[in-house]
């Protein structure tokens, strides 16, 4: 009875110990996890600046190509068209900036 | 944060700037209020300057920068936007592209070589100062009612479609505008400045790791940094413009909504 | 204009260098953690007296605590977040320059604008009528000028006319009294012969009557009668002569 006690004990000592191990490695894991996150983090922001740039920039490009070809047709209304031109250049701006804001945010 | 190997600065470094006087309180002073305060002393001896001699037909030197931009904003700025009406909103313009072209300039005068505005505190409050002013001028201009209606309910639309429209003006007009005027301010100079800081340490880099570095620094990175120095030239000036412009815009739309 | 490129590329070349020596220090050594960093680390000495104190398992928390802040100093207060001091200080700097703006500096520098745009204005006035009178004046001058050109045309034109008449005048009256003349020597002629006719016949009447009478009244001989004859034309002749 004792001895089949003091086998119980040990065995429970053993696991304890084991799932003490286990705990351990558990948290190491975490923190892989916890690097890898703010790893994914990055290439998040990166990832997500370079997308928000695309449409700004095939944006940018039509209405700086609009505002040329029109200049070219009306030289006399150059002057109007420029201004309108870094209007529409600002608003279509916004969005990569906001882009670029939130890949500011996001860095570890 | 490593690059190349190189010592890169965390970027949030770039941007805090240690206080000088003051430290822990809410009047301390750093280096983008000591910018902040210098382009106020530079417009101001500016105008004072230029205010001054009257006597010469053709204006010279400071006069000449202060009279090509009071003319600029009042060509290209307020007459292509509010029209006549706008003229007595001059001072204000002139006074805010003046005050921003100097702290973006910074950016690229040596020993200084930083862009004030990339902090967020004059963008931002510059932003509510004109969010304020355009609200302010719209009901003047237009009564309570009917500038909420002309700026919520735009005419000219079918009625189905104002449950549309009518949340995304709300949110553009009153939430989104301020917003995307000091930001877009601000992360241009952030993104100028921090391009510039690369390619000076990219350059510095090479240039201390010899070899072949050498050539790098000497061909690649300095030439880019010498390019990227002109081109934040540009942009410090046109954001200034643009961020005038636009708030002339936002006040030429409060003042005559037909358009 | 390579003179001008030259100052150009000099200036160029200047600023980018100036660029470079200021960047440097600026940017990639004010602006580590590093200083922040050292300074917990004395603190720590400080608390501890060496900061392998703090490998010391029982110090476990405290290096806990010591990471943390050290952690603090790798984050800087976000960028997008305003700072109060600068809000306070930049917002002030823009206020007072829009007041100096607003109650001199603006007002200055378009009262000198305007003055002198209405001085050139002015000036540009003054030219234009300077420049009308100058035409009033000379087209004034070049009237008076054709006026006299036309009068002294006129005068010679009318002095020419009337010499013309003159000439006319003289020529027909010339005419006119030479063709009187004429007559007149033609109806003297024509008198004359008449006259002379009348008297020729009148003459020769006398003479034939004359000698017919002397032949009847001395029945003379014939050299007589001849020298009769003779004598009797010598007489008319000498009467008629």
């Amino acid at each position: 009875m004792f001895n089949l006690l003091a086998q119980t004990g040990d065995e429970l000592v053993e696991s304890g110990t084991e799932a003490g191990e286990f705990l351990t490695g558990l948290e190491a894991i975490g923190t892989g996890l916890e690097a890898v996150g703010s790893g994914l983090e990055a290439v998040g922001a990166g990832l997500g600046y370079g997308l928000a740039a695309i449409g700004p920039g095939i944006g940018i490009g039509i209405v700086v190509g609009n505002a040329i070809s029109s200049m070219a047709r009306q030289p006399e209304s150059a002057g109007m068209v420029r201004t309108t031109m870094f209007l529409g250049i600002a608003f279509t701006e916004a969005l990569a900036l906001i882009g670029f804001v939130v890949f500011i945010l996001l860095l570890p | 944060m490593n690059l190349l190997a190189l010592e890169f600065p965390p970027v949030n470094h770039l941007f805090d700037w240690p206080s000088i006087w003051f430290e822990g309180t809410f009047y301390a002073i750093n280096k983008t209020v000591l910018i902040y305060l210098g382009s106020m002393l530079v417009t101001m001896i500016l105008f004072g300057l230029a205010g001054r001699q009257r006597e010469s037909l053709v204006p010279v030197g400071v006069q000449h920068v202060a009279e090509s931009g009071v003319n600029f904003i009042e060509e290209s700025v307020v007459m292509q936007t509010i029209g006549p009406d706008g003229k007595k909103f001059m001072p204000f313009l002139t006074t805010m592209f003046f005050f921003i072209l100097f702290s973006n300039i910074t950016e690229v005068i040596p020993f200084i070589q930083f862009p004030a505005n990339s902090r967020m505190a004059i963008p931002v409050t510059l932003a509510l100062l004109v969010w304020v002013i355009y609200n302010f001028v719209g009901v003047r201009s237009q009564g309570l009612l009917g500038y909420l209606k002309n700026s919520l309910f735009p005419p000219g639309v079918p009625w189905p479609l104002y449950l549309i429209v009518t949340p995304i003006e709300l949110v553009s007009t009153f939430l989104v505008r301020p917003f995307s005027l000091a930001i877009r301010l601000w992360a241009n100079m952030v993104a100028g400045h921090l391009l510039l800081v690369t390619f000076a340490v990219l350059s510095a880099a090479m240039w201390g790791a010899g070899g072949i570095g050498f050539g790098g620094a000497l061909f690649l990175s300095f030439p880019m940094l010498i390019l990227m120095t002109g081109f934040e030239i540009l942009v410090s000036v046109l954001q200034a413009f643009i961020f005038t412009i636009l708030t002339a815009v936002y006040i030429g739309g409060s003042m005559h909504p037909e358009h | 204009m390579t003179a001008t490129i030259r100052r150009l590329a000099g200036a160029f070349g200047l600023i980018g260098a100036l660029t470079v020596l200021s960047a440097v220090p600026a940017s990639a050594v004010g602006e580590t953690p590093g200083t922040c960093i050292f300074e917990k680390v004395l603190e720590a000495e400080n608390d501890y007296g060496s900061v392998h104190a703090l490998e010391d398992p029982a110090n476990k928390d405290a290096l806990a605590a010591f990471e943390q802040e050290l952690d603090t100093c790798e984050e800087a207060p976000s960028l997008i977040i305003p700072e109060i001091d600068e809000i306070i200080w930049g917002g002030g700097a823009f206020l007072i320059l829009f007041g100096f703006m607003w109650w001199k500096g603006f007002p200055a520098v378009q009262g000198a604008m305007q003055a002198r745009s209405e001085k050139i204005a002015a000036d540009l006035d003054a030219a234009e009528s300077a420049k009308t009178q100058a035409t009033t004046v000379l087209a004034d001058h070049e009237a008076q000028l054709a006026g006299a050109k036309a009068e002294a045309a006129q005068i010679v034109e009318d002095a020419r006319a009337q010499a013309d008449l003159v000439a006319a005048e003289i020529a027909a009256r010339a005419n006119e009294e030479m063709a009187q003349m004429r007559a007149r020597a033609a109806a003297d002629i024509e008198s004359a012969r008449s006259q002379a006719v009348s008297d020729l016949r009148g003459v020769v009447a006398d003479i034939a009557v004359g000698a017919a009478e002397r032949v009847i009244k001395s029945n003379l001989d014939i050299d007589t009668q001849r020298a009769l004859v003779d004598a009797y034309i010598d007489e008319v002749a000498a009467s008629n002569a």
